[in-house]
Formats: structure tokens, sequence, C-alpha cells
């Protein structure tokens, strides 16, 4: 559904991303995983054309999309959810809701999709005239899924969807995409929380330095003793034993 | 001394009144402003221009092709949002070409709008010539109340003010297009990301703004005269309104244009008429000495 190959591009002169390939089949979660400054949100940048792509295509829906303005791109199905900070603070959860909507004219859909978001998140319905600077940090989260929902996308992509939430929140948060997925979306999730994403996705990517260092079924990334080493804290335990021994 | 006014209070009453008046106008234009600036984070230098163009427009219509009043108002509007949809598209943008958008080319951007109010202003002086041309709207006799006379285009100037205010509100607020537009203003990024034409609605602020301009002109046309440099010294006024009310702040900018109105007409009133242009920057210099974000200015803009 979505094909990225060869991809590079950057900030000005400063190049991030080094070739980097990377597909989403149909149906799928696929997360995308790195610590911070490894190029995840350069990538999503590139994808929904908000940075140039200076080398490398994107196929989405078996369309090149590389190098289309951002609002051409939203229009084929490919969305981006932002981080939770960057909700419209001084506007309403339903006038964010509403923008989400922005591209689509259908009305009667547009309502009908409005309440599923609120059936997913009933904590926006129950909040839906109050300025979203006045949300919790979970509740703008769930504000910006629920507003990349009202594009009616193909393919959602997610900006770190468990940042600086409570834990509790997170497992909502994720148990909340896995119901978007059920429902026909596909999902590109960036996310440092590696654990998380790799129990909810069925293929990851691990990128550092702005190039893909593994990649493999989500299943056999988390037995992965590199993907341990790195993220998942195995050999800090294994060296503590050393040096107690 | 001949200017000493013995105090009562329908004088003053009528004071105030021409005050809110004259300051809705300089509200309308400073209304512009501020949408450009909150728009663009570009401070419009050629705004005063605009505004000057736009009471030629109104003019044009109404004196030479014979247009009543009120249509004429409206057509002048159009022509200036058309005249700052094209500087902006032909212009401005270019600037942003280097990447960055309008944020970044702030400086370039600023200059170009000074270098921009300069080529209008000659454009009118060739056009117009450098003469004052009397703006005579004939709407009958004033309204009179008690003591006070109102003249109809003042009344008219208000009413219209109003009217153009409202409107611009439900239509930031309730329509796809203004919720847009306000997205744009807020985040650019996050726009594009909803599927927003971001250069699309900075081309719409653009015209927006510069209507509301031509409006402001054509209103403020029968109360003085229209002529060429009637521009700069009414962009310095919606400026300082634009700044006492809180830049970038929408209802701050007709707050302040009311604030500076009746400034204006107070302190030529009661201390000297011969300093009627020093009040606006009296109060302009008083409220950045207390209060420098301005009466309804957001501290800290909540931007990503």
């Amino acid at each position: 559904m979505l094909k990225v190959s060869g991809l590079t591009t950057g900030y000005g002169k400063i190049q991030i991303l080094r070739g980097v390939n990377l597909s989403v089949a149909e149906g799928t979660i696929v997360a995308l995983l790195g610590g911070n400054g490894t190029g995840k949100s350069t990538l999503l940048k590139a994808l929904s054309g908000l940075l140039p792509v200076w080398e490398g295509s994107i196929e989405f829906d078996g369309e090149p999309i590389q190098n289309l303005p951002p609002h051409t791109i939203v229009r084929t199905g490919l969305t981006q959810v932002t981080q939770g900070k960057d909700s419209y603070p001084a506007m309403t959860v339903e006038e964010n809701l509403m923008l989400g909507a922005y591209v689509r004219n259908d009305k009667v859909a547009i309502a009908s999709d409005l309440e599923r978001v609120y059936s997913f998140f009933p904590r926006l319905l129950e909040r839906r005239k109050q300025l979203s600077a006045t949300l919790s940090g979970g509740e703008v989260q769930m504000l910006v899924v629920g507003r990349g929902l009202m594009a009616s996308p193909k393919l959602l992509m997610l900006d770190e969807p468990s940042a600086a939430l409570a834990p509790k929140i997170v497992m909502d948060i994720f148990a909340t995409i896995n119901r978007i997925r059920k429902t026909g979306v596909s999902i590109l999730m960036v996310e440092q929380n590696v654990r998380m994403a790799l129990l909810l996705a069925e293929y990851g990517y691990i990128i550092r330095d702005g190039v893909i260092l593994i990649e493999g079924k989500a299943r056999d990334l988390i037995s992965d003793p590199n993907v341990k080493a790195s993220f998942l804290g195995g050999t800090v335990v294994d060296t503590s034993r050393e040096i107690k021994a | 001394m001949d200017f000493v006014i013995n105090f009562d209070f329908s004088s003053l009453f009528a004071f105030i009144l021409f005050g809110l008046t004259i300051g809705v106008v300089y509200g309308i234009v400073a209304l512009g402003i501020s949408l450009i600036y909150s728009g663009l984070d570009i401070v419009h230098f050629a705004h005063g221009e605009v505004y000057m163009f736009g009471a030629f427009f109104g003019l044009v219509f109404s004196k030479t092709l014979g247009f009543p009043y009120p249509v004429a108002l409206v057509m002048a509007m159009i022509c200036a949002a058309m005249l700052g949809m094209f500087i902006e598209r032909v212009f401005y943008r270019r600037l942003t070409k280097g990447g960055g958008g309008y944020t970044v080319a702030g400086m370039g951007m600023i200059i170009c709008g000074f270098a921009m109010s300069i080529v209008l202003m000659n454009v009118a002086f060739l056009i117009w010539g450098a003469g004052a041309e009397p703006f005579h709207v004939d709407l009958g006799m004033p309204y009179q109340f008690g003591d006070i006379t109102l003249p109809k285009s003042y009344a008219l100037t208000a009413l219209m003010a109003i009217l153009l205010m409202g409107s611009l509100h439900y239509f930031l607020k309730k329509t796809k297009i203004g919720l847009a537009i306000r997205a744009v203003a807020a985040n650019k990024d996050i726009a594009y990301l909803m599927g927003i034409n971001v250069p699309l609605m900075i081309s719409l602020i653009f015209g927006l703004a510069c209507g509301l301009a031509a409006a402001a002109g054509v209103l403020i046309g029968p109360m003085q005269s229209v002529q060429v440099e009637m521009g700069y010294l009414m962009l310095l006024k919606a400026f300082a309104a634009a700044v006492v009310g809180g830049f970038g702040s929408l209802p701050g900018a007709i707050i302040g244009g009311l604030i500076v109105g009746i400034a204006e007409n107070l302190g030529a009133a009661y201390i000297s008429p011969n300093h009627k242009d020093i009040y606006a920057f009296l109060i302009l210099i008083l409220v950045l000495m207390f209060k420098p974000s301005g009466l309804f200015g957001v501290v800290a803009r909540v931007k990503a």
C-alpha cells in the first residue's frame, strides 16, 4: 500500500535520511522505532509532503506521491497524526475534529465519523465544547488521533502516540489503535516505546542515523538479541551481573 | 484661546461619539493588520496605501461611474481585495520561495512592504495626482439627538463598520473556510496536514485584510477627503490601535481602534486640536510602558 524506496531528505543542507526503504501492507500495523534524532519524524514529514524529497520515491496506492504539496497528499488517503502538543489549543475539541474532515464534503458521512470518533473516545464527547488547551495530555492525544480518523484515511501515520503519557493511558491509546486497524485502516506508527509497539505491530523497522538498521516481523524483533541490546535493556542487566561477579 | 470649550456633558458625549465613529474605522484597518500578522507573522507596511487605494476606488465607483454609495463601498472592497491578493501572489510570495515560508522571510518581507507602500503611493500619484479630492455623498439631513448633531455619514460609518466586524466574526467562527483560516494562522504545518491549501488561505487572508482597509477608506472618504498621502498616517494610527489592543488579537484591534479614536477626539477637544495626531501615539507609548503585550494581547502565543 505504501512503498518507500531509497528516500533521502533533510533540512536545508543537512541530510537526515540516507536512503530509507520501507513498506506498509494493507490492513497491517507497522512500527518504525528508534531513539531521539534518528530521523523518524523526518521520515513522516517527507511522507506527508512537509519536507521535500531529495532522492528516492514514495508510492501510495500505486501512485507516486513524492513532492506533491501536503494538502494534495492528504486527499489521497494518507493522513499524518502529529504529536498531541500539535492540536489547535485555541479551538474547541469539535472544531479540531472538524478540521480533520476538511478535505471531505459528504456531510452525512462526516457526522457518522464524528460519532465513531466519540465512541472510540467518550472523553472527547464530554469535552466537545471545551478549548483543546484545557485537555490533559492523554485527552489531547486522543484528540489528534480522532482528528486523523476524521479525514477517513486509508493509511494513518501516528507520530509517537505514547509520548509523555502515563502507562494506563498508553494502554488505552494502543488498544484504540488496534480497534482502528480492525476497521480496515492501515497504520504506520512511529514509537520510542519499543516493547509496546512491537507487541501491537505485525512488522517493525528500526532506524538509526537516517538508515534502517534492522527490519523484520515484530514477533522476531522482540526476541532479536540486537534489538534487545539496544532498546529493551537486555545488556544492561547482563553487564551488571558481570560487574557483581 | 478659542479652542477652550466650556465643559458640559453633551459636548463630552458628542466628542466620545465622534471618537467612536472614527475609532471603528481605525479598528477596521487595525483588524486587517492584525489578521495579516496573526496569519503570517509579518507586519504589512503597505496597508495604509491599500486603504488609500480603496478610498480612490470608492471615489471612482461612486463619483465617476455614479454607483450608489453602498454599492461603491462593496465594489471598492472587492477591487482592493484583488489588488491585495495580486501583491501577495506576485511579490510577497517570491520572498518565501527561499524556504521557511513567511515566518522566516520576516525581515525581507518588512522591507518589501515598505517598498510596496512607496510604489503604490506613486502609482496612485500618477493616476489621480497629488490634489485632495472631495468625496461628496449626499445622505440628507444630519441626525439630531438633543444638543448633539450627528452627520448621517458618521452614523452610516458606524453601522457599516459594525456590520463588517459582525460578518467577519461570523465568517471566521462559523464557516469552514473561516475555520481553515484560523488553522493556518495558528499553525501552518498542521493546517497542511489537515489538507488545507495553505498558500490559497494566505492569499485569502491578504484579500480579506485589504478589503477591510478599502472599506475603511470609503467610509472615511466623506468625512475627510481622498488624497494620495492619506495612507501613512492611517497606517501609523491603525498600527497604534493594533498594538494598544494586543498585536494579533482581532477583538483587541477593534477595542484598540476605539480607544485611539476616543483619545484623539478628547485630546483635540480638551488639550489642543493642533496636535490631534499625537494622542494616538501617546496612548501607544503608555500601553507599551505598562502593558507591553497590549490590552488583549496573549503574552506567550502557543505556536509549535
